[in-house]
């Protein structure tokens, strides 16, 4: 998947990939895609429910060797 | 018997996939009501200094020191056990890494874990002891402590968004991830997860074969331990989010979560303290009345709660949730932990004496609300301000109006 926009988030543990995630959506515009990585197992269920409560779309999830990946969409 | 590989499914739906944080909530209540009926109800910050203080004596530090090993302290034995029952449970359901994060971030967690340590120590309970098992214990002392932690959180995420901004090089740098339990060549994590379960029961045994009461009960904290920590890693409980989400996203899960755990607690606790149930032989009911009523009502737990706030918010989990954290691997929760070891009993030796003193006699009680409005009404004020919580936790999650981000 194409994105417009990357994040690194491994390493980070709860809040900070939130915190980021949400800073960093807030710089994008409308219609944009962001890549995120990560490796808090928290992240697996935190980023969608993130998505769902404030209306950004949830594109996609993978994991490969601990680190994962996320495909957010800017509403 | 049974169709090929159910238990491979049983242990499937178990590992799988997170739990809800409300099962996780509803589960640590029941564990929470059986260390009642054991001994104590949970806490965690004594079991941290009781570690401090073992650390401390054999550093040759006497004056900060104690001559209870931990191996006797059931606290401390049950906050080891937590780390290895999230441990086990990382084990099996592969999201077990030692997950390195910048140093900024270790700092962070360092700085956090001493604070929380002082915090604690101030005002005589942390986030589980103090305020889940002590609201739930009817005490006064609980509602302080949490007003501090929500201002304490407010406050410290404040911070981190400041920070997020103005310093964001804290939380960048290199980071570093070993032994992910993903991918090929991992099996041999899930068998170190069953030798770790065998230890255990070999350790719960040893004890239990004790002909001593005291040794029994530290068997059982051994048990309830690793149970906990497996409860709190598959629903990923955290007390700091429910202080924190409502000034953060504004999501309410969490908050639920907890007032579920506190209502259930709520119940066998006041029928435990009521009818006097356990130890009756040693203890006279009033005694057991008092049980978890530690925080010191009102303003020494105000100053403590704010306090542990800050340290909880800043190192991303409290006491418990930086045990079951540090199972799972993360090393900024193990400086965390490090630095709620170091300064406990230094707190506890220095700096709670002059707190002591400075603050008069009638700010620093234990009030068991009982006491004062009888079981009914104590029961009835705690159900409100649970009900409060919950309406406000909606509430917000609906309008967005505290959330930040």
């Amino acid at each position: 998947m194409q994105a417009d926009q990357n994040l690194d988030c491994k390493g980070l543990s709860c809040p900070m990939p939130i915190i980021k995630l949400a800073k960093t959506i807030k710089k994008m515009n409308s219609g944009e895609v962001l890549e995120m990585l990560g490796t808090d197992p928290g992240s697996k269920t935190d980023v969608p429910a993130w998505c769902e409560k404030t209306g950004n779309v949830f594109l996609e999830q993978s994991e490969e060797g601990g680190t994962y990946k996320f495909y957010i969409k800017k509403k | 018997m049974f169709k090929k590989g159910v238990l491979r499914e049983l242990f499937d739906s178990l590992f799988g996939k997170s739990w809800p944080m409300w099962v996780g909530g509803i589960l640590l209540a029941m564990m929470n009501i059986l260390l009642f009926v054991i001994k104590y109800p949970w806490g965690s910050s004594s079991g941290y200094t009781n570690i401090g203080q073992n650390l401390f004596q054999i550093l040759g530090v006497t004056s900060l020191g104690t001559k209870v090993p931990i191996s006797l302290h059931a606290v401390a034995l049950l906050n080891i056990f937590v780390v290895v029952g999230a441990f086990v449970s990382s084990l099996f359901s592969r999201e077990f890494g030692i997950r390195i994060s910048p140093v900024g971030e270790l700092v962070k967690g360092f700085v956090g874990g001493a604070l929380m340590a002082i915090g604690a120590t101030v005002g005589a309970g942390c986030t589980t002891g103090g305020f889940f098992t002590g609201l739930a214990a009817l005490s006064g002392g609980a509602l302080t402590l949490a007003a501090g932690f929500m201002i304490g959180t407010f406050v410290a995420l404040r911070y981190l968004l400041w920070e997020m901004e103005a310093l964001p090089n804290i939380s960048m740098g290199k980071s570093f991830t070993f032994l992910i339990g993903t991918g090929k060549k991992t099996g041999w994590q899930r068998w170190l997860g069953w030798i770790m379960i065998a230890v255990v029961f070999f350790l719960f045994s040893t004890y239990t074969a004790s002909s001593s009461g005291a040794m029994k009960i530290i068997g059982w904290h051994v048990m309830i331990g690793l149970i906990l920590g497996m409860i709190l890693q598959r629903s990923r409980y955290c007390i700091v989010r429910a202080f924190r989400e409502p000034f953060m996203t504004g999501e309410a899960t969490a908050p639920v979560a907890i007032i579920l755990s506190i209502l259930v607690s709520l119940v066998g606790f006041t029928v435990i303290k009521y009818f006097g149930v356990g130890n009756a032989g040693e203890l006279a009911t009033c005694a057991i009345e008092m049980k978890a009523v530690y925080a010191n009502f009102w303003l020494r737990a105000l100053i403590g709660g704010i306090i542990f706030g800050l340290g909880m918010t800043v190192a991303g989990g409290c006491a418990v949730g930086t045990l079951w954290r540090a199972g799972e691997g993360h090393v900024k929760l193990w400086m965390a932990a490090l630095g709620f070891v170091i300064m406990a009993p230094v707190s506890k030796g220095f700096i709670v004496p002059a707190v002591k003193k400075i603050l008069p006699e009638s700010m620093q009680k234990h009030l068991f609300l009982p006491d004062i409005l009888g079981y009914t009404g104590a029961v009835v004020l705690v159900l409100f301000i649970l009900l409060l919580w919950f309406m406000f936790a909606k509430w917000n999650e609906k309008t967005g109006k505290f959330s930040a981000i």
